[in-house]
């Protein structure tokens, strides 16, 4: 395990290495080295100004996930509870959200709501949905026939079997639905911010394309893998440990 | 799918009843707007018979075609490699899966694009590359599942057969990888086609990523919905009529070798 670790390292420190050799040989715009690239991601976690952009990106991601988790929540609801349904949403909707390309969303959402929060959060929303309908319909399928049949015999209110029994067993399936909701939005935050908002880090890393501030554009793709991190880490590890201890 | 008896072809019924009230609601929604917001239906469908029939516009999509198909093939090659190394040498195992693989994994694929115009320049390799790159941790990812349910028993008694190590692998290992190759595919499939347009749309000269870009900039949001159309329709039926059964067919066979 310690051999395997410090291959693992070593080859991390290599990398590294390696790209400040080359950066050695390369103009700034091109290839920064590591050092400057490391100060500008420092700052995109310290300076006021940048951190406004970190927050703003990261507060986006959150409240996609959110709302895409509650919808994909209805959306797969809905024909579990009334088979009418089946057709409308896994014939109809799943497989057009599903297929329907991130960017056409970033520029409907552009030309139907401008360069707003609302319409950066409308793309998010958009494009994490289909994946947290598959998983929960996933869930529903799943669950317990003879539990439910259980708690219809001790109650008839439809509220409080949702409440006591289907929305506990469904969570660990949630949990999953949120973590690729979270993967994956981290991945299309840029797209949706890349058209003309005024904040964010996919704002941030425009802006420095356009003037080939590579140091920028590097540091922003660095700063988004750590967020993802943290948030896997910090939030979501813990969150499901909890979450299958019951 | 649908379910059968009465209860399906009401809910059958249902869906074409909500495609017609979808399709009502544009049409009437668009007659409230501008058509640069949202042309309706009727012209985003003569546009589309355009596109279909106008090589200079549908040559885009086989661009992108070709694209995603090189892409695929490259990521598929290093993916499978990488599992592979990591898999017979077990030294390298935290590095693949503990630091490269979760790297690429969170590394924004219009990150690498933006990288790759820096790199490259604006042309099919920058394209091709920053597809690449973001299947690639898909890959690696489906192919160690494989090997990692290799049936052991299986390789043991291979290894009384024969002391040839590329026999062993030709005959055991690669048809017990097959359905994690069917796998990998179809997720790369899925997946691509939501970067190649990103892609495409900022560091490429052809493709439909790159349509997209000229009809945004000239408010042509009717070619903008029907090239939207066609990729929904691609993307569905490849998925539905071909990479599914492909896979179903591999497992199948699988199941039955096993």
């Amino acid at each position: 395990m310690s051999r395997e670790r410090l291959i693992a390292d070593g080859m991390v420190l290599a990398v590294l290495l390696l790209w400040w050799l080359a950066s050695l040989g390369m103009p700034e715009f091109i290839l920064p080295g590591p050092w400057p690239v490391a100060k500008t991601l420092f700052s995109l976690f310290t300076t006021p100004a940048h951190l406004a952009d970190t927050a703003a990106s990261a507060a986006r991601v959150i409240g996609a996930v959110v709302v895409a988790t509650a919808l994909g929540g209805v959306l797969a609801y809905l024909p579990w509870r009334w088979p009418l349904f089946e057709g409308i949403v896994h014939e109809r909707i799943k497989p057009f959200l599903n297929s329907f390309p991130s960017v056409g969303w970033a520029i409907l959402a552009m030309v139907w709501f401008g360069t707003t929060d609302l319409g950066v959060m409308v793309v998010e929303v958009a494009i994490l949905t289909p994946f947290c309908l598959i998983n929960l319909s996933e869930g529903l399928k799943e669950l317990d026939a003879e539990l439910l049949e259980m708690s219809a015999s001790f109650t008839r209110r439809r509220r409080r079997v949702l409440l006591k029994i289907v929305l506990p067993m469904l969570l660990p399936y949630a949990m999953s639905a949120i973590r690729i909701a979270y993967g994956v939005g981290w991945k299309i935050a840029l797209v949706a911010e890349l058209f003309g908002v005024s904040s964010g880090l996919g704002a941030v890393m425009l802006q420095a394309q356009i003037v080939s501030d590579a140091a920028t554009v590097y540091a922003t793709c660095l700063a988004i893998v750590l967020l993802f991190l943290a948030g896997e880490k910090l939030v979501l590890d813990p969150l499901s440990r909890v979450v299958a201890y019951k | 799918m649908a379910t059968r008896g009465r209860a399906g072809r009401r809910s059958r019924l249902a869906a074409h009843v909500f495609t017609a009230g979808f399709l009502l609601a544009w049409q009437a929604y668009s007659l409230a707007v501008e058509p640069y917001v949202l042309p309706g239906p009727w012209p985003v469908a003569l546009r589309l018979w355009e596109f279909l029939t106008t090589f200079d516009l549908f040559k885009h999509a086989f661009a992108s075609l070709a694209h995603v198909a090189a892409a695929m093939a490259a990521s598929f090659v290093v993916g499978t490699g990488l599992a592979l190394l990591a898999h017979y040498v077990p030294a390298l195992r935290l590095a693949v899966h503990g630091r490269l693989s979760p790297f690429l994994n969170s590394f924004s694929g219009i990150g690498w694009a933006l990288l790759a115009i820096v790199w490259f320049g604006v042309n099919d390799l920058t394209v091709i590359f920053a597809i690449s790159v973001v299947l690639t941790p898909f890959a690696v990812i489906n192919m160690r599942e494989g090997l990692d349910t290799l049936d052991a028993e299986l390789l043991e008694m291979s290894a009384s057969f024969t002391r040839r190590r590329g026999r062993e692998f030709a005959r055991i290992v690669v048809p017990s990888l097959l359905p994690f190759v069917f796998a990998t595919l179809r997720i790369s499939f899925g997946v691509s086609w939501k970067v190649t347009l990103a892609a495409e749309l900022f560091g490429g000269r052809s493709g439909l990523g790159y349509l997209f870009n000229l009809a945004r900039q000239n408010f042509d949001m009717a070619l903008i919905l029907a090239v939207i159309g066609v990729i929904i329709a691609f993307v569905y039926s490849a998925d539905r009529f071909v990479l599914a059964p492909l896979q179903a067919r591999a497992a199948r066979h699988h199941a039955a070798a096993a």
